[in-house]
């Protein structure tokens, strides 16, 4: 039977290729996604800074409970955007404990050093080095305030190499200091966590931007300690002070939070993708399976009539689509492993993921796909094989095998309650607000997409009967046989119809939505920013150069903006919000933040003012009082005081200030935005007087906008691109099968007097009846999902579509039709008519 | 009575009060409308009668390639009718041959692959001597590596035939086998035909338009409306003719009145 289905493979190499294509495609995908996730799940990050501490006491994440509808009690852990802390003086408590040899509490202080390649530096109290261990190579520990031990891989990026004795500047706390060096100290762990400062104990505490709090309490074991007893007291009185204990490889978290959250990003983007792809590769396999099947109706017919049982047939196929399955593996993990390369260089370049972050395992991966490719691949063909036991032996005895037209009618009753689902689905996004109409949308999508799926053979029947009169119109008796074969091909070109309409629905909505989210972002900050002029430190500015903006002559107001996140519950689940904390005084000359409720100069004391969208979606009105959680954990509830549209440019949540003083990780401010009158203003000493500060326009500050949302964008686009690219592929694929099986018809057509000309018109008819329907109803679908999607999140009545979109929709449309039906019919049409008719097939 | 003519008294198939219809409702249409009849072994049968007269569908359901709406098929001893599908398929490779129009053969493979597929399927050993014998009959033996399509049609019905003979049925179906024939190429078709039941003593039963094929036959079967009209030893040629002039003009006058 291999044998045979080897033969039959041969003979019927298009439509072979085509399944291989298709599966190939799919598992170079499958095996992308499948080595990403895997290098995420082999991660384990080593305990890099806290490599020589036992146990580690801090706070990175906050547990929230929550009641879902059902009343069931779920409890969420989120990571605390600005760094959780836990209280200083627990160290004392600590270091009762019997069995405990060192207890050190560490300050992680963002410094700058300037004169290093690599100025961004860490800097921590004398007594946290033996957390990792760093040792001396070079010098002593750091003694007096003014004292300061360089981590040696700081040291060589100086131009000439720092040694003991020399003075050094770093800018910390908003300000520059001079330090004498005191030592070069070495790691005793191999990490890429970035070079380290350490000052004193008593000076690092000064400088800590959270008085009276530590970002974490490393803890040595005595080697004679009895561990579990140390760690339940370590346990009992961490809990009493509000903080967590770490242990074993949970050590890392502190510092490697970023390669985590990588992690998680591999994991989670992966796992939703990857079931979409598994769907996709399922539909178009089956599809590509079942059309092969269905070209070689009598050649099936023939195997039954003469001499093969239902169950032989149905071997055959298997044997097929297995053999070209493995071939699909063998070309598409190799391809999955280079996409892959590319893609993974992409995420670093793009900061996605940490340099550094490693791919790493592949046979699981390769083992995994390998055996969903063959799952789905043998299902396809036990749904296509279902079909052929369907075939009557007698079929081989007529002169033209056709499919009886199958209108299953559970087939529509479903695809029409879809839809039914998919319009109920429109009203509750219509009606509702917030996150809960973006979800609706979503859904909606799905459900509309899906109904289109089930009730394609219908659409493309009654399109075909409603284009007939128009086809006839515009291409006259090539139009009239064009809409015949429309209507006659319904069955067959289902997979056409639903491959592009979702390709265009989800394309179309999910493509677009980015660019729409982009554009509405660029335009509040565009709109939203009445100061002309920014000054921006990375390492932060102080509360004095507000002060310092302000005493400008020609200056009308100075607001100091600190970017950070909070945590609030939204529909029971705790999400991590961008907020901006800014001061009252002022903010209203600096920044519009198109306030429709309530007033921005009321923001004193315990208030908040919540973006329209923030404030629908936790079902808050003006005057209410809100719980949430600042960056670094700490619960507040505050009072709404102003409500305002321009969310998506500064952020869902306006906080006063002080609200936010001693909760951030540097204090600091991450911009001053000056408003000078119309002459301007001498604002150039403001940088001198602020080292490591830059000024700059605020309409250059739209362009650095735009930048870092269209590489958020990226990642999006590239997973729909892949989708719609696979889907695409799919109708391609079926179209080209479509188009060669037609040799025998078109001679007919010619030999019956139907010029070649006309045949070409009629071709180009069916292709514009067949890509318009599916164009029409895919852009539909779109269009409703974008348009819901848009007006929930930007207010935005009309959803902006880019020219490009509008061409590359219907360019790429055009270049379907063209390279998968108008050329492959064009060298049909160069054999003579005689040779495709007559009995020989 | 039907007639018997010629070979022994054994029976190849039976058919007892053969009906199908296709369709259901007011639509439907009786293709047999209850026929009873027999088929000698070693004898040759031309079935005849005009377009929808459902001489095909005899076939087709004699041959246990479609089922009858009621009735029952004999193919010796064996009833058809409670046969699943598998073992239908079973007693067909083993016990019935086919030929048919045209698109007899699967362009995938040889003329050899070919004849040889029925075996393959029932996973019998060939008997290389018995298929030497065939090949040589039906004169291929210098194209057995060739594809069907590299044949022209009356080498693609001998092929068929060959491939009808390889497992040494009882019975061979042809449906209009020289339809798409020229009349040379017709009769050297024909002449194989009635070789294998003059040679091998097995039965075969034709479907045809034509009186000239027909006049191969050792018994000649007429059939309209679903019913056996004329059922007669061979008549000659032209006797058939005149008969099947006579249906088609009666024909015309019940539709006239």
């Amino acid at each position: 039977m291999l044998g045979l289905a080897l033969r039959m493979l041969r003979h019927r190499i298009g439509s072979a290729i085509a399944t291989l294509v298709a599966l190939a495609c799919g598992v170079m995908i499958l095996m992308s996604v499948g080595l990403l996730v895997e290098s995420g799940l082999r991660y384990k990050p080593a305990p890099q800074r806290y490599a020589a501490a036992d146990i580690v006491v801090a706070n990175h994440a906050i547990t929230i409970t929550g009641k879902e509808f059902d009343g069931t009690t779920t409890t969420t852990t989120v990571p605390l955007p600005e760094g959780g802390t836990v209280p200083a003086d627990l160290a004392a408590q600590l270091r009762q404990v019997p069995g405990i040899t060192i207890v050190a509490v560490d300050r992680s202080i963002r410094a700058v050093v300037p004169i290093a390649a690599t100025p961004h530096t860490l800097a921590h109290g004398w007594s946290s080095a033996a957390l990792t261990p760093y040792r001396i190579v070079d010098g002593r520990q750091p003694n007096a305030d003014g004292e300061v031990a360089v981590d040696r891989r700081l040291a060589e990026a100086t131009e000439d190499e720092v040694r003991p004795g020399y003075r050094i500047p770093v800018l910390v706390g908003g300000a520059y200091r001079t330090y004498t060096v005191s030592g070069v100290v070495e790691r005793a762990v191999d990490g890429d966590w970035p070079a380290a400062l350490f000052f004193t104990d008593h000076h690092a505490a000064a400088l800590n931007p959270r008085p009276g709090r530590a970002d974490a309490i490393g803890i040595v074991l005595a080697s004679d300690a009895d561990t579990s007893a140390v760690l339940a007291e370590v346990r009992r009185l961490s809990a009493e002070a509000g903080a967590k204990v770490y242990t074993g490889a949970d050590r890392a978290t502190s510092a490697q939070s970023e390669a985590l959250a990588a992690r998680d990003l591999l994991i989670q983007v992966g796992a939703a993708f990857g079931g979409y792809v598994v769907a996709l590769v399922v539909f178009v396999v089956a599809g590509t399976v079942g059309l092969a099947v269905r070209h070689r109706r009598r050649d099936l017919a023939l195997l039954r009539a003469v001499a093969a049982t239902p169950g032989q047939v149905r071997w055959l196929l298997l044997a097929e689509v297995v053999q070209v399955s493995l071939v699909a593996v063998v070309v598409g993990i190799p391809a999955g492993l280079f996409v892959t390369g590319w893609v993974h260089r992409q995420l670093i370049a793009r900061g996605f993921v940490p340099d550094g972050f490693p791919l790493s395992g592949g046979v699981l991966s390769a083992v995994a796909v390998t055996a969903v490719t063959l799952l789905v691949a043998v299902t396809a063909a036990l749904i296509a094989a279902a079909r052929t036991v369907r075939i009557r032996p007698t079929e081989a005895l007529g002169e033209v095998a056709v499919e009886p037209p199958r209108s299953s009618r559970t087939r529509l009753v479903i695809g029409l309650v879809t839809l039914g689902a998919g319009v109920s689905l429109t009203m509750v996004t219509t009606a509702a607000r917030g996150p809960a109409a973006l979800g609706a949308a979503l859904g909606m999508l799905y459900v509309f997409v899906l109904a289109a799926a089930l009730l394609a053979p219908w659409i493309n029947r009654y399109a075909a009967r409603a284009l007939g009169p128009v086809l006839r119109a515009v291409w006259g008796d090539s139009g009239y046989l064009a809409a015949a074969n429309l209507r006659a091909n319904a069955q067959g070109m289902v997979t056409v119809l639903t491959a592009l309409v979702l390709s265009v629905g989800f394309g179309g909505s999910v493509w677009f939505l980015q660019d729409n989210l982009q554009r509405q972002t660029v335009e509040q900050t565009r709109d939203g920013l009445l100061a002309q002029h920014a000054l921006l430190s990375p390492a932060g500015l102080p509360e004095s150069a507000v002060a310092d903006a302000r005493a400008v002559p020609g200056v009308v107001a100075a607001t100091g903006i600190r970017r950070t996140s909070v945590i609030t519950r939204v529909m029971g689940e705790p999400q991590d919000v961008g907020a901006q904390a800014v001061d009252p005084d002022s903010a209203d000359r600096t920044l519009d933040l198109k306030v429709t409720e309530g007033r921005l100069a009321d923001l004193r004391g315990a208030t908040v003012a919540l973006s329209t969208l923030q404030a629908s979606s936790q079902g808050v009105k003006l005057g209410d009082q809100v719980a949430m959680w600042l960056g670094d954990g700490t619960p507040v509830t505050l009072r709404v005081v102003a409500l305002y549209e321009r969310g998506l440019g500064f952020g869902d949540v306006t906080l006063n200030r002080e609200t936010v003083d001693g909760h951030t990780a540097t204090n600091l401010d991450d911009q001053v935005l000056i408003r000078t009158e119309d002459g301007g203003a001498a604002l150039t000493d403001l940088v001198d007087r602020h080292p490591g500060s830059a000024l700059i326009d605020t309409a250059a500050m739209n362009g650095e906008l735009a930048k870092d949302l269209a590489l958020s964008a990226w990642l999006n686009k590239l997973l729909i691109g892949v989708m719609v690219g696979y889907a695409a592929l799919a109708a391609a694929n079926t179209m080209v099968m479509a188009a060669l099986a037609r040799g025998r018809e078109l001679a007919l057509l010619r030999l019956v007097g139907v010029t070649r000309r006309q045949v070409k018109r009629m071709v180009h008819a069916e292709q514009v009846g067949l890509l318009g329907t599916s164009l029409l109803v895919g852009g539909a679908i779109a269009a409703i999902t974008l348009v819901s999607v848009v007006r929930t999140l930007t207010g935005q009545p009309v959803p902006y579509v880019p020219t490009a979109g509008w061409i590359s929709i219907i360019g790429g449309t055009a270049l379907l039709a063209l390279a998968t039906t108008v050329l492959p019919i064009g060298a049909l049409l160069r054999t003579p008519p005689v040779d495709g008719i007559g009995v020989k097939e | 009575m039907p007639a018997i003519v010629g070979g022994s008294a054994e029976t190849a198939v039976r058919v007892g009060q053969l009906t199908r219809v296709y369709g259901t409702g007011p639509q439907a249409v009786t293709a047999l409308a209850g026929i009873d009849v027999e088929f000698h072994c070693g004898t040759f049968t031309a079935v005849m009668g005009p377009s929808g007269s459902g001489k095909s569908t005899l076939l087709q359901t004699a041959a246990g390639l479609d089922r009858p709406t009621s009735g029952q098929v004999w193919i010796g001893d064996q009833e058809l009718s409670r046969l699943s599908e598998t073992k239908l398929t079973k007693l067909r490779r083993s016990r019935i041959g086919f030929v048919f129009q045209a698109f007899n053969l699967i362009g995938a493979l040889t003329v050899e692959e070919n004849i040889h597929l029925p075996l393959r399927l029932s996973g019998a050993r060939p008997d290389p001597d018995w298929l030497g014998q065939v090949i040589d009959r039906v004169g291929l033996t210098d194209r057995l590596h060739h594809r069907p399509a590299e044949l022209s049609g009356g080498q693609q019905q001998r092929v068929a035939i060959a491939r009808a003979l390889a497992m040494r049925p009882e019975v061979i179906f042809c449906d209009e086998p020289t339809g798409a024939l020229d009349t040379q190429t017709a009769a050297e078709v024909l002449a194989l035909l009635r070789s294998v039941v003059d040679q091998t003593r097995q039965t075969v039963i034709m479907v045809t338009h034509d009186p000239v094929a027909a006049s191969y036959a050792d018994r000649v079967m007429v059939l309209a409306d679903g019913r056996i009209v004329q059922d007669m030893p061979q008549p000659g040629a032209e006797r058939i003719a005149e008969h099947l002039a006579l249906l088609g003009r009666r024909q015309l006058v019940a539709q006239g009145s």
